[in-house]
């Protein structure tokens, strides 16, 4: 068939340039912010909002500043390197919230069971001795170990919907708050006696002794040990090497590779079809025979698995701290993959980037509060400008394709003798007629 | 009729056109006063364009409308309002949670000092209702009352606002043979009180019984206006279809073989209301027979199709499906003796938002030849979409890769009849298979499920329209308050006295039944 649009009118390039306009709008509108706080305050004068402006587009590539006081520009691995690990657990809960969305359900519990992941692979890295079994085998427990309870924290809200038809959402916000509780409990209470390991076989020790908590170190008793501590580390991979003074590991590759399995799943299997139909259409899968309650609970304990993976994979590089006290708050990282996989239309591909976009601005919140007088969250405002940008992606589309009624009058092609409905009925659809809404997830045909 | 010069609106020449497609090409259509004027023409003829030109809703390239002879300009439906032309959509515009007073006032609300006069208001639509006979209850809200009474609620609105052209917009979709009957008994009132009204639809019937004269669109162009008196069926079909339309089914003798689908005492509980949608039925269809379920909607037919299907659990009874027990069978497992043509194409039948060769695969993408390992083999799944796109004539902007939303309805069916019939299953259900479709499409669809009958496969066929009834089946069970009342001879038995079992004023005595007669 030799009729396929245009490269303008597909899909996919409509998304993709919605989301970079979007992204494009934000940043603009980040400078503007940068330069009215500027003008309002007595400190920062036209260099530090010519600075803030630049750092903002492409803090990236800020180095340091020279003896004359001017910001240096360049590749700089420390930058990269930890934007590749912060964009590691933001790419996971993106894809988690992603392919919740692709079967019609919003995940709003990625907090939960981000935090439930963050529980149990911690508890495996930090309670399994090394001594008896090797760190690599630890490592890969507690990254499977965080996954199932995700799935299976997941899979709550998911039984709820499918079977008492209890909202999604209700049901995750509910879950993310008892997780939180949960997992405070857990490490303020948990005893656990096996632990051996390098640290841990010290003389000292026997303070230590019973609990998760650090208190091995005079201030760190809010925090669990790292899994340093049990020589439980993701690997480098040699990634060290190109990115050095970094925190960047294998992580980041996991990530990647979950995000393409991600797709081929949803794109190009017979599970991913059904997961599909089930969100596109519940009463037409019922109707051929698909179980849709069966495919609701799968879609949400893979969307759970994937948002405590992100944990696993943060918390096992090692060198990362965790503050048990989280009754009060729930994980920011958790939510954040809400606007990534907005952002990515929820393409698990998409995902990708869009994640280690969202690093990248993170990382140009450092840099602003290192080199200017600026405060990092002001890349927290762009985030939020690009987000809600991002819900105008429908405008956005709609202009590519002149207005919306147009856009029906042209759709059946010439050759067909008998125009499509919406043609004709334009009576009839005036009002309702099912927006061309952001829900509409289908690749341009790409994969069909 | 005073006078043949007398047109109360007149739309002359006029074009609209869409990129691509010329949706009007010099249409002329002229109304007279106190007639009612059908407009005829398959979907996609463009009808409904014509109309969103008269409503302001489109600006014609070419052309001008008149009314009582003099050019009016219509920008938008403020301005048909004020020339007092008034419509019923065929989707209504009501406020669900509103009062039916509230949804007939809004927007022409008398006031007084920026209050609301309301008793004004209820006496007039009250006046209006007594004089037309249309029964409303004013105090009711729109989500509680039916179908039909949202219609009388919609044609109180033009009322109320004083309009004198009136425009129905396949006003009869929705209703059942009753209201429909109403509805032709108050347009009729209409007329005699000099109302005009313009009558959209593409069912000859109604044309025939209500309407003066007709007006014949197809594909966009003007194909003639005839007075019904001096017309028929037959005549009218052919000038829409643009060809001889087969209205009568050509069937041979059916020979009716094994027994395939047998339910006995099968009994379903009501969503709706607490007794049993389905009490205790009992029936068999036959291999090579065409078995009907006919009665007025609403009285058990689509649960009864639900708890065959597995869509709806039953509380009572055994069905057997080809010599197995299927009363607590799975869906899948139904759907392996069973083809299955839903009553809601786009709640059931399709996925819209996927694309047509995706929903040709609907249940079959994971055979064998459609998957290895759990990937879907695209490559077969476009073959085989594209095999029956072509043997079934389905027309759609893109081929194999459109999206089902942007197809027409009758394409829609048939992409939904060509999947079911190629799934080629012992027993088809074809629930009101031909709604909404125009008579091209209807004449296919009846060709291709007496095919399937000949082809050997039982086929249960559950529909409201009474000529389909008549013309298409073997046997008719005529269904009333979830029994089963009556089991007819299309050949022996008349219209009239299916119109009787279907409205319960008569009922047979059936063996296995157990009901009081």
């Amino acid at each position: 068939m030799d009729n396929r649009s245009p490269l303008l009118k597909r899909d996919g390039t409509q998304k993709l340039l919605a989301s970079l306009i979007s992204i494009v709008i934000g940043l603009i509108f980040g400078s503007i912010l940068v330069a009215v706080v500027g003008l309002l305050s007595k400190d920062i004068g036209g260099k530090g909002i010519w600075d803030g402006i630049r750092l903002i587009f492409i803090g990236l590539f800020s180095k340091t500043r020279d003896t004359a006081g001017n910001l240096t520009w360049g590749f700089n691995s420390t930058n990269f390197g930890n934007m590749l690990f912060r964009a590691t657990p933001l790419i996971m809960t993106g894809l988690s919230v992603a392919v919740s969305q692709k079967t019609g359900l919003f995940n709003i519990g990625a907090p939960g069971q981000y935090l439930m992941g963050t529980l149990v692979s911690l508890m495996i890295a930090l309670g399994v001795p090394t001594t008896a079994i090797p760190p690599v085998i630890v490592w890969l427990l507690a990254f499977l170990g965080g996954m199932l309870a995700g799935a299976l924290w997941g899979a709550i809200p998911g039984m709820l919907k499918a079977f008492l038809n209890i909202n999604e959402v209700i049901a995750c916000i509910m879950t993310n708050w008892i997780a939180a509780v949960l997992v405070s409990w857990a490490f303020s209470a948990a005893k656990f006696s096996v632990v051996r390991g390098q640290y841990f076989n010290q003389t000292d020790w026997t303070n230590a002794s019973g609990t998760f908590q650090n208190i091995a170190e005079g201030t760190k008793s809010s925090y669990v040990y790292k899994t340093i501590w049990n020589n439980v580390a993701t690997p480098k991979l040699g990634l060290d090497k190109i990115f050095p003074n970094s925190q960047v590991n294998a992580g980041i590759l996991i990530a990647i590779l979950i995000a393409i399995a991600m797709f081929v799943l949803i794109n190009k299997t017979t599970f991913g079809f059904q997961l599909k139909a089930c969100g596109a259409n519940r009463h037409a899968a019922r109707y051929v025979g698909i179980k849709d309650k069966n495919n609701i609970v799968y879609s949400m304990a893979i969307a759970g698995a994937l948002a405590a993976g992100g944990a696993a994979l943060y918390t096992l590089a090692g060198n990362t701290e965790f503050s048990w006290n989280t009754y009060q708050k729930l994980p920011a990282i958790g939510f954040n993959g809400i606007p990534v996989a907005l952002l990515a239309t929820n393409n698990p591909i998409g995902v990708i980037f869009s994640g280690i976009f969202m690093a990248m601005l993170n990382i140009v919140g450092t840099q602003l509060t290192k080199f200017t007088a600026y405060n990092e969250y002001i890349t927290d405002v762009i985030i939020a400008a690009i987000v809600y940008l991002s819900a105008f992606a429908l405008v956005i589309r709609m202009m590519f394709n002149g207005s919306k009624k147009k856009a029906h009058a042209a759709e059946p092609a010439p050759a067909v003798a008998e125009p499509a409905e919406p043609a004709t009925e334009p009576i009839a659809d005036a009002g309702e007629d099912p927006a061309p809404d952001a829900a509409v997830e289908e690749e341009g045909g790409e994969n069909a | 009729m005073d006078n043949s010069q007398d047109y109360v609106i007149e739309m002359l020449h006029i074009t609209k056109e869409f990129p691509g497609i010329k949706a009007n090409d010099d249409i002329t259509l002229q109304l007279r006063r106190g007639e009612i004027h059908a407009l005829l023409g398959e979907n996609g003829a463009g009808k409904s364009t014509l109309m969103s030109v008269l409503f302001g809703l489109y600006q014609p390239e070419q052309g001008e409308i008149r009314k009582n002879g003099e050019v009016v300009k219509i920008n938008n439906p403020n301005d048909a309002t004020r020339l007092n032309i008034g419509m019923v959509h065929q989707h209504f515009k009501l406020i669900e949670v509103f009062t039916v007073l509230d949804n007939i006032i809004l927007g022409a609300e008398t006031t007084k000092m920026g209050f609301i006069q309301k008793a004004e208001a209820r006496a007039k639509v009250q006046e209006l209702s007594e004089r037309y006979g249309l029964n409303v209850d004013l105090d009711a809200k729109v989500e509680d009352i039916t179908v039909g009474m949202q219609q009388r609620v919609e044609i109180l609105k033009m009322l109320y606002r004083d309009n004198e052209i009136l425009i129905f917009d396949e006003p009869t979709a929705v209703l059942t043979p009753q209201e429909i009957d109403e509805l032709m008994e108050i347009m009729r009132g209409f007329a005699r009180e000099g109302k005009s009204i313009l009558f959209i639809t593409h069912k000859l019937n109604e044309i025939m019984a209500v309407a003066d004269r007709v007006s014949v669109l197809r594909k966009g162009k003007y194909i003639g206006t005839v007075d019904v008196a001096s017309t028929n069926k037959q005549e009218l079909s052919n000038m829409m279809v643009g060809r001889p339309v087969q209205l009568v089914v050509d069937k041979e003798e059916a020979q009716p073989a094994d027994v395939i689908l047998e339910v006995e005492n099968l009994t379903v509980p009501s969503k709706l209301h607490h007794n049993d949608a389905v009490k205790n039925v009992s029936f068999k269809v036959r291999a090579g027979e065409i078995a009907c379920i006919a009665g007025i909607d609403g009285n058990g037919q689509t649960e009864l199709v639900y708890a065959l299907t597995g869509l709806e659990k039953s509380t009572g009874g055994k069905v057997t499906l080809c010599g197995q027990d299927i009363s607590k069978a799975s869906i899948h497992n139904r759907l392996e003796n069973i083809a299955h043509i839903p009553e809601d194409r786009h709640k059931h039948g399709l996925v819209l938002d996927f694309s047509l060769e995706q929903n040709m695969v609907l249940q079959r993408f994971r055979e064998k030849q459609f998957q290895t390992l759990g990937f879907i083999k695209n490559g077969a799944v476009r073959d085989y979409a594209n095999g029956l796109i072509d043997r079934f004539d389905v027309r759609s902007g893109q081929g194999a890769i459109t999206t089902a939303r942007s197809m027409s309805g009758g394409n829609q069916q048939k992409a939904i009849i060509a999947r079911e019939i190629d799934r080629e299953k012992p027993l088809m259900i074809a629930v009101q298979p031909t709604r909404g479709l125009d008579v091209g499409a209807i004449e296919y669809i009846h060709a291709q499920l007496v095919a399937q009958r000949d082809a050997g496969k039982a086929v249960l066929l559950v529909s409201l329209e009474l000529d389909e009834v008549m013309s298409l089946s073997d046997r008719i069970l005529v269904m009333y308050e979830g029994e089963i009342v009556g089991e007819l001879d299309p050949k022996t038995t008349s219209v009239q006295e299916l119109g009787l079992y279907m409205a319960g004023a008569k009922r047979m005595n059936l063996e296995g039944g157990n009901e009081n007669g």
